[in-house]
């Protein structure tokens, strides 16, 4: 039987399934004129479920039958995914309406994606692990050809599907294998285990590269980064905002967890993997961004070079590269929450529109908007004195305390060519002739909140960088002690 | 031989296959020796939901037979699951109870959301 | 109140450099001239409070750099030799700014300017109050940046930018010097505080430095090294090249930067670093041959030339040549006599031949102009006097100031000295000749400017005459008033110039008066006016000093010489040639005199009175006065061996190393290649979902392939 039975910590979880299956009952006998409504409320419960988790004790407990892991680290991390949610919603209010899919699924759809996410950064078992990363994946898909009478939407969501199903084959071929090999799926008795072996049998390396490819794919890690850019060119923009912000921090949540859990005593072998993986995202997400002319597709390219860059934190294999690794997602997805509302500002005569050029003489036009998005390029291209900068020295950092001088030498040498296209639009803001202006009147006040609240982190994050950079490192230490 | 042993507890399944092939053989052939042949090509075409089953694997049919499978199959799998849960509820005392309530008070909602959205309804 | 003195031209820069275009051209103008005369004002007060009062000291800012053994802070040194220059700087520069307000006004870019003129002014104020040799560097450099800006300040003119850049250039080879200097001290002395360095040389003779095998004597290294850098500012022989092309700046540049500041820096440099060149006898000889060298070329180039600026800088190089030696016979309070007075007079005849070109629509070469004297009668007297005072004619500046410096050449009694004595009187008739070429060829005769122009000749703006009369004031005064304290007056009676030290402190009164005999000389032939005009002139002066007399006595006992420099200036008791200058002959006190006379003379009777001699000198002796004409071939030499050289050795550098390699596999080569992988990476984006699908299990199977093969490696193994 359920020996510790203590749903304390699940709480927030809880609240949020409740909440969204009672807003999916309301909202299917209201219609969609509900809407707003229904997104105000899943705001509103998005941000009682982010207080509910800040009043929990976040010491280290294991629950349900150590399924569920609850510590400092996944604390945190909910609470940045928490925020990610929050803030993607508060871009996408606008959008809905603006690009006539103001259904009230949306944001219930967010709701359970938020709910999967929080599953993967709490799970202390495979079972956990595959639920939350598919319920995440499942409301994602849906989220992707949310616009249903576009064929781009369409085609984003369809290629999603069928790229996630393969990957979560691939995640579910390698969980198969490692069950097979230590016969086990709880993280902390696989740990064990695999401390307790003499020599790590090939199958279980295998089964971890799967897993790790799995994985791999919904960090969008080159060379499992394809779908990215079809995707969140396809993708509605503001479900491409909530792609490039939240996933990635659950995913990353996970593959820390794994990594350094039960996995730890195999980091001979892992180490070769995130490795190769980091080289690829970072060259592939410095090189192929500059061809693109498209902002979403630029901002695919410039989050698979960012994956990159987290990666070699991990690499590191240390508390300190952990910590860097929390950090640098951290200043990550508010930059990114900041560029995406300047995106979705962009709107011609009624039409959303993403090309680079698009962006012309912005300084002339829009001085206020185009200087903000100055200061977000410089902190995308980590120009100090802007918080972007700090993320990626936290990272090289740890990377060079580990000796990895090649993967920190070539992290600031693509740094300095993905500079090249962050800049490039800064020149296209503030050099080109301007293009015609945008539409008037059309920032929200919610978008409008988000971009301020993100350029004033980019830019207030020197005067004290110390009291973020202590918690992350704070929150990473809890993965690496004794599992109890 | 360990391996031998081990292959031992697979016996059932290796007889209750042996079973499933016999039964098929002596039905077919039953059918075959004692059945009425009265054929007509309406008779001899396979029957696959009411489609052509040798055309172009990629013509139109109607969306709404996948709806209606794919919510099948959840309820489907629904029963499944209650199966063996009802043979072990005495085993699993209240708490096996209430989480097969709360299972079943969430696929409740997913049915009122299908048939609020009229899924359910073929026209 | 130093802080005042040294920062408000700096405020005045950032605000006018900053902020010019919203406080407009006037508010640029208002704010540089309040700010540098403010500097001004102060540094009298310091001027009297540190010379007169003797309260030298060195007042720390701030900790600049603090690195293992080497500390360096920013500090003001303001000790006798610093305030000297701080009012000879903020004077003039006040004189110039207030000048420039009138001569620009007809420019596009005045705020510009005015911001440039007041960061010259605070570089040049760093420069001397440095209290280490680094913060000194900073304001060589900067003062270095100024004028380079300043000379290439009209930069649609090809001429500006190409002599901005030889400045530049040139100035590069001396600070190299200068900087290799100071490396050396640090070496040596183990810091760069002056202080620090100033007590430690007196065991320092000995030491010696070992150069490919050979034993060298560190401090004559040293003060070579530092010698070299003020070569390079001073615009001493083989570095001098740059300063006639420097011309091409606005002329109030040239009489601030390029007359009476910045290329003293050189003398002052030498002077600051006085404790070493006295124990460096060999690098005092250098400094000293070098002097009178440049004392003598420069004044035969300037013999020779008709751009009206380019025959005073010409002058100034003479100048500072003088000055140089002078400080070579370690007479370092006469350089720094001639230094101040040479400001004044300098700048006086610069400003006054930007007030020539003004009236003359911007013409310069002198062979254009003449016979304008009457209608800018006022410029006319001011040049006479700035001329008066250069070619040394009592009771003016020029005359106590560069007597002093021959006397002390002489008074060494060795063979340099003697050289420099003799190069000295030759200047000194020269330099008398060519100020009255120029004020004849540009005054008198026929006028030769077309008629158009002849029309436009009119007097300057009152704004641009007012700094002309500070400035005249100061060339006809400074000499007698400074003479005491700067170089004092024999140590025992039978003082041959003990008349002449006398003086005044009252501008206003001489200057005023000096107009009036212009006015008079309105209806006069050019002969008799000039005759009355000097008569009234010393007649006035006369007059002058009787009313003040008392006050002179009271400064002349309480300052002597030594006294008056305190600390700031060592020299060695053997040394002592200011000393000795009060002892010698007559003749030698007078030849000066006698020979400035005659050149003014002949320059009459050459250019006035039968003016085709001139031209059948240049005939006889034509290899002489291409020689001189052309410069002495420097530049020719200098772009024969070095710039046609430097220039295809660079072109090679650029085509073959920057462009050929550099370029082709840095910049431009990972930019192209960038762009191709770009290119690559999007077409692999087929938006084919198969072949994602593909490439996802391929890379999946390659790395388990991977290790598979490691495994089976580890098993083999």
């Amino acid at each position: 039987m359920i020996s510790d039975f203590n749903l304390v910590p699940l709480l927030p979880e809880i609240f949020m399934a409740l909440t969204g299956m009672g807003l999916l009952i309301v909202g299917v006998s209201q219609g969609n004129r509900a809407t707003p409504v229904i997104c105000a409320a899943a705001g509103a419960a998005l941000s009682i479920a982010a207080l509910v988790l800040l009043s929990l004790g976040w010491d280290a407990q294991t629950v349900m039958n150590g399924m569920f892991r609850f510590d400092e680290f996944a604390g945190f991390m909910k609470l940045l995914v928490l925020i990610g949610l929050i803030a993607s919603l508060a871009l996408s209010s606008r959008y809905l309406t603006q690009e006539d899919m103001a259904r009230f699924e949306y944001p219930i759809l967010i709701i359970f994606a938020g709910i999967g996410m929080m599953m993967m950064i709490s799970a202390n078992n495979f079972l956990t692990l595959y639920m939350g990363l598919e319920l995440q994946s499942l409301s994602l898909y849906v989220l992707a050809a949310f616009q249903r009478y576009s064929v781009r939407s369409a085609e984003a969501g369809i290629k999603y599907f069928i790229l996630g199903a393969l990957s979560s084959g691939m995640l579910l071929f390698g969980i198969s294998l490692i069950y097979g090999f230590s016969g086990t799926l709880d993280f902390t008795v696989l740990g064990k285990t695999i401390i307790g072996l003499e020599q790590i049998p090939i199958g279980l390396t295998i089964g971890l590269v799967f897993l790790l490819a799995g994985i791999a794919f919904k960090i969008s890690a080159a060379p499992f980064h394809m779908w990215t850019p079809d995707v969140y060119h396809g993708a509605p923009t503001s479900v491409t905002a909530l792609f490039a912000i939240v996933p990635k921090v659950a995913a990353f949540a996970l593959l820390m967890r794994l990594l350094f859990q039960p996995f730890a005593d195999m980091q001979e072998d892992w180490f070769q993997i995130i490795y190769f993986l980091s080289v690829f995202s970072m060259v592939i997400g410095a090189f192929a961004a500059i061809a693109q002319e498209n902002l979403k597709r630029l901002m695919a390219y410039s989050s698979i070079g960012n994956m990159g860059y987290a990666l070699i934190g991990i690499a590191a294999g240390t508390a300190q590269g952990a910590g860097a690794v929390v950090l640098y997602l951290m200043i990550y997805i508010v930059m990114t929450a900041g560029v995406f509302a300047v995106i979705l500002h962009m709107r011609r005569q009624g039409l959303a529109v993403a090309k680079i050029d698009n962006l012309a003489g912005l300084s002339k036009t829009e001085p206020a908007l185009a200087y903000g998005m100055l200061i977000l390029m410089f902190s995308m291209s980590g120009i100090p004195p802007a918080a972007g900068f700090f993320g990626k020295l936290a990272i090289f950092n740890a990377a060079m305390n580990e000796g990895l001088y090649v993967l920190a030498v070539l992290g600031v040498v693509t740094s300095v060519v993905a500079a090249f296209y962050y800049l490039r639009i800064v020149k296209v803001m503030f050099f080109d002739e301007p293009a015609d202006s945008f539409d008037k009147n059309e920032g929200s006040f919610a978008r409008r909140v988000v971009l301020i609240v993100s350029v004033l982190f980019v830019i207030g994050f020197i005067i004290k960088p110390s009291i973020l950079y202590e918690c992350a490192m704070h929150a990473a230490s809890a993965l690496f002690t004794v599992a109890g | 031989m360990a391996s031998q042993e081990f292959l031992i507890q697979y016996l059932p399944i290796l007889l209750f296959m042996a079973v499933a092939v016999g039964m098929s053989v002596v039905m077919v052939l039953g059918s075959l020796l004692f059945g009425k042949q009265n054929p007509d090509p309406e008779k001899l075409s396979a029957y696959e939901c009411g489609f052509d089953a040798f055309s172009d694997s990629r013509n139109k049919f109607d969306v709404r037979f996948y709806l209606v499978t794919l919510l099948f199959i959840i309820f489907d799998l629904e029963i499944a699951f209650l199966f063996p849960w009802a043979v072990a509820l005495g085993k699993i005392g209240m708490f096996g109870f209430f989480s097969m309530v709360i299972f079943l008070g969430i696929l409740t909602v997913g049915f009122i959301y299908e048939w609020k959205k009229g899924a359910l309804d073929w026209e | 109140m130093e802080i005042l003195a040294v920062f408000s031209p700096l405020f005045a820069f950032m605000v006018a450099g900053i902020f010019g275009k919203s406080i407009g051209d006037r508010g640029c103008q208002f704010v540089t001239c309040a700010g540098v005369i403010l500097a001004a004002l102060t540094s009298i007060l310091l001027f009297f409070d540190v010379g007169f009062g003797g309260h030298a000291y060195a007042k720390e800012i701030a900790p600049w750099i603090i690195s293992g053994d080497f500390n360096v802070s920013w500090a003001l040194r303001i000790d006798q030799l610093a305030v000297v220059m701080m009012c000879v700087i903020n004077i003039v520069s006040a004189c110039v700014h207030v000048y420039s307000v009138g001569y620009m006004s007809h420019d596009e870019a005045k705020g510009r300017f005015m911001a440039y003129l007041s960061l010259f002014t605070f570089a040049m104020l760093m420069l001397v109050t440095a209290d280490n040799l680094l913060q000194l560097f900073f304001g060589w450099e900067g003062v270095g940046l100024a004028s380079y800006l300043l000379i290439g300040f009209w930069n649609h003119k090809f001429s500006a930018n190409a002599a901005a850049q030889k400045a530049f250039v040139v100035n590069r080879v001396g600070d190299f010097g200068l900087a290799l200097g100071i490396m050396a001290i640090f070496v040596v002395f183990g810091s760069i505080s002056f202080d620090t360095i100033f007590e430690q040389v007196a065991d320092k003779t000995e030491v010696t430095f070992t150069f490919f095998g050979h034993h060298v004597h560190a401090l004559t290294v040293i003060c070579l090294l530092l010698f070299m850098g003020a070569v390079g500012k001073s615009a001493q022989l083989g570095l001098h090249t740059w300063l006639p092309d420097a011309m091409e700046g606005p002329t109030p540049v040239s009489a601030l930067i390029h007359a009476a500041t910045m290329v003293t820096a050189g003398v002052f440099l030498v002077a600051r670093m006085s404790p070493l060149f006295e124990f460096a006898p060999t690098a005092l000889m250098v400094v000293t041959l070098f002097g009178a060298t440049t004392a003598f070329v420069a004044a035969t180039i300037g013999l020779t030339q008709f751009d009206i600026k380019r025959v005073i800088a010409y002058s100034t190089m003479s100048q500072l040549g003088y000055m140089f030696f002078a400080l070579g016979v370690s007479a370092y309070g006469a350089a720094m006599f001639h230094l101040v007075t040479h400001a004044f007079f300098k700048a006086l005849l610069f400003l006054g031949a930007g007030s020539v070109i003004h009236a003359m629509s911007d013409e310069q070469d002198m062979r254009k102009m003449g016979g304008i004297w009457r209608k800018i009668p006022f410029t006319y007297g001011l040049m006479w006097i700035g001329s008066l005072a250069l070619a040394g004619i009592p009771p003016l500046a020029g005359f106590y100031s560069k007597d002093i410096v021959l006397e002390a050449a002489w008074a060494d009694h060795s063979w340099f000295g003697n050289y420099a004595y003799w190069m000295g009187i030759a200047a000194a008739f020269m330099t008398a000749f060519y100020s009255w070429r120029l004020l004849i060829m540009t005054f008198h005769g026929k006028p030769r400017a077309d008629h158009h122009t002849m029309e436009h000749v009119h007097e300057s703006p009152p704004i641009m005459l007012a700094p002309l009369l500070v400035l005249a004031a100061g060339a006809l005064l400074a000499g007698a008033v400074f003479y005491q304290p700067f170089v004092g007056s024999p140590k025992a009676g039978g003082s041959a110039h003990g008349e002449a030290v006398t003086e005044t402190a009252h501008a206003e009164k001489p200057v005023a008066h000096a107009e009036k005999p212009q006015d008079k000389a309105h209806n006069q032939t050019p002969a008799t006016k000039i005759k009355a005009l000097s008569a009234d002139i010393s007649a006035e002066m006369t007059e002058a000093l009787e009313t003040v007399k008392e006050m002179d006595a009271e400064i002349a006992q309480g300052t002597d010489r030594h006294i008056f420099w305190g600390k700031s200036l060592k020299i060695l008791p053997e040394n002592d040639t200011v000393e000795a200058a009060h002892h010698v002959p007559k003749w030698v006190k007078f030849l000066p005199l006698v020979v400035g006379t005659l050149g003014i003379a002949l320059a009459y009777l050459a250019y006035l009175l039968s003016p085709g001699v001139p031209g059948r000198i240049a005939r006889m002796f034509k290899p002489l006065h291409i020689l001189f004409f052309n410069k002495w071939f420097f530049d020719e030499l200098y772009g024969q061996l070095i710039v046609r050289n430097a220039r295809t050795l660079g072109k090679a550098f650029w085509s073959i190393g920057d462009q050929g390699i550099i370029d082709r596999f840095g910049p431009n080569g990972s930019a192209t290649t960038a762009g191709k992988i770009a290119k690559a990476l999007s077409r692999f984006q087929s938006g084919l979902v198969y072949q994602y699908a593909f490439v996802m299990m391929i890379v999946a199977i390659a790395m388990v392939s991977w290790f598979f093969f490691k495994s089976g490696l580890r098993d083999l193994g």
